[in-house]
């Protein structure tokens, strides 16, 4: 027979094995893989390198598509108040308006030159990383299409099963949205602090044409 | 080395190191490195002068070579240049004690040489014996050596003292070199030509990326350092540092593009409420082991 002294000691053993098992279930999770961040970057990403990739779709059909999956799977707002770094918080509201827009405008073109510059046709994923809990990189291997060689594309993706988006993408090293936010802010640095400046320019480049078919 | 050629796309692929150390996650979570630029003033001049060299003179060579060497010549001479390098990938996965990795070089230096007619057929691939690159650079970060202050090489390219430094290791060092005289051999000279073009049309959607930017100085600058790290981390195992995404303002919502432009989800589940650091600033990491520039 058990004492009642034995048994809550026996229960507040379970309690505390509990709570010392909850952190280092997290601390398990942080630098393990995300097969559902995974999942949803292999169909997500699948579908963006085959459309981008796809000879037989005109260019307004391919900025279509494109346009579509950006709305669909890229956290648009976080990474439009990303790439202002430190002016992000000194932006008025007015500006942060045509920032947006002019942002939008830009980055989709900028987007997909830099994908479509890969002109591959398969998408692999190669194993994640969880960063944080909702923060994860997965990475994976672009190869077919016009590749001699698969090269390496990892996703970062936030959020939550069910609701992942992409907030950044890295080719061989290169992550783009941190590209563009020391881009953008040396940008406004070099014009005294004006964002006014950069959303000028960003205007004026969105009106270039595409380059990707180059 | 043609202008800015070694810049974005001479690096070799970030996902072939996961097989040369685990995954771990740096104890330096925190925020990305911004390259550390105390000779802007000095540099981007010289970003502009190297930029005018590759648009007049090397850009029309590799696009002239481009057009007049079939594909598949060029990428044949690619895996015979590569194929050079190998010996000096070797001595560097010796020195960072990547032994595995040092004989995969050596193996595939044998094979291709041989049986891939002087490395005309990268055949060692197939073997299961994939490509990669190590330099004295990455050798030098492998043992915490930090970049240093960030330089731009008239017409070579973007560097720093770190890698710079190992750059000049690998010219003195490279056994192909050691054996066939360097540069001033026909081979040797051969060799560099051969690279030069090679590598700036390999190198020519990074400089399309350039078009692009808003400042390009600050994108070659911060390209390159960050392709230099994750380099680096290849060599140490470790994944890279991020900055964290912060929250969006509040404002953003009154000033946001109409809904049918955003993203098809709610707006809830657009911004996570897990975001860890909201006070986070993203521009100037507080814990980079590099001081932050100007």
């Amino acid at each position: 027979m058990h004492s009642p002294l034995r048994r809550r000691a026996l229960g507040l053993m379970l309690l505390f094995g509990a709570l010392a098992a909850a952190p280092a279930a997290l601390a398990q999770a942080v630098g393990g893989r995300e097969p559902q961040a995974e999942q949803f970057v292999q169909t997500s990403a699948q579908r963006v390198v085959a459309v981008l990739a796809d000879r037989k779709l005109t260019v307004a059909q391919k900025n279509a598509t494109f346009h579509q999956a950006i709305n669909e799977l890229a956290d648009v707002p976080k990474v439009t108040n990303f790439v202002l770094g430190k002016y992000a918080r000194t932006i008025t509201p007015a500006q942060r308006q045509q920032f947006t827009t002019a942002f939008r405008a830009y980055a989709e073109g900028v987007y997909q030159n830099r994908i479509s510059d890969y002109r591959g046709e398969k998408l692999t994923v190669t194993g994640s990383v969880v960063r944080k809990p909702g923060d994860v990189v997965v990475n994976t291997s672009i190869s077919g299409g016009q590749l001699d060689k698969p090269v390496a594309v990892a996703w970062r993706v936030q959020g939550a099963p069910g609701s992942w988006k992409v907030v950044d993408v890295q080719f061989k090293g290169v992550w783009l949205a941190i590209t563009q936010q020391q881009d953008f802010v040396s940008t406004i640095d070099n014009a005294g602090g004006d964002i006014g400046v950069l959303i000028a320019q960003l205007q004026r480049d969105a009106q270039r044409p595409a380059t990707a078919s180059r | 080395m043609a202008a800015a050629a070694s810049m974005l796309l001479a690096a070799p692929a970030p996902a072939l190191a996961q097989s040369a150390a685990p995954n771990t996650v740096s104890p330096a979570l925190v925020q990305p490195v911004e390259p550390y630029d105390p000779f802007g003033r000095v540099n981007r001049p010289i970003f502009g002068f190297s930029m005018a060299v590759d648009k007049g003179i090397i850009a029309p060579l590799a696009h002239g070579y481009r057009r007049v060497v079939p594909a598949v010549v060029r990428s044949r001479i690619s895996s015979v240049l590569d194929n050079l390098g190998e010996p000096g990938t070797a001595l560097n996965d010796f020195a960072q004690g990547h032994a595995k990795r040092g004989g995969v070089a050596t193996a595939r230096f044998a094979i291709n040489s041989t049986v891939g007619l002087l490395g005309m057929f990268d055949v060692a691939t197939k073997m299961k014996l994939p490509y990669h690159e190590s330099d004295f650079g990455q050798t030098l970060g492998r043992y915490g050596a930090q970049p240093g202050p960030y330089l731009y090489v008239p017409v070579v390219g973007p560097s720093n003292f770190r890698d710079g430094l190992g750059r000049i290791v690998d010219l003195f060092t490279d056994p192909t070199s050691l054996l066939t005289g360097g540069v001033t051999t026909t081979l040797g000279a051969v060799r560099f030509s051969a690279t030069t073009v090679d590598v700036r049309v390999g190198a020519d959607s990074a400089f399309r990326a350039l078009d692009d930017a808003t400042d390009p100085y600050a994108t070659a600058r911060s390209a390159y350092s960050q392709r230099r790290a994750a380099f680096v981390q290849q060599a140490t195992g470790e994944v890279g540092a991020l900055p964290d995404f912060e929250p969006v303002p509040t404002d953003t919502a009154a000033t946001a593009p109409p809904a049918a432009e955003q993203s098809a989800v709610p707006a809830a589940a657009a911004v996570p409420e897990d975001l860890p650091d909201f006070d986070a600033e993203p521009a100037a990491p507080s814990s980079t082991p590099v001081p932050a520039p100007n």
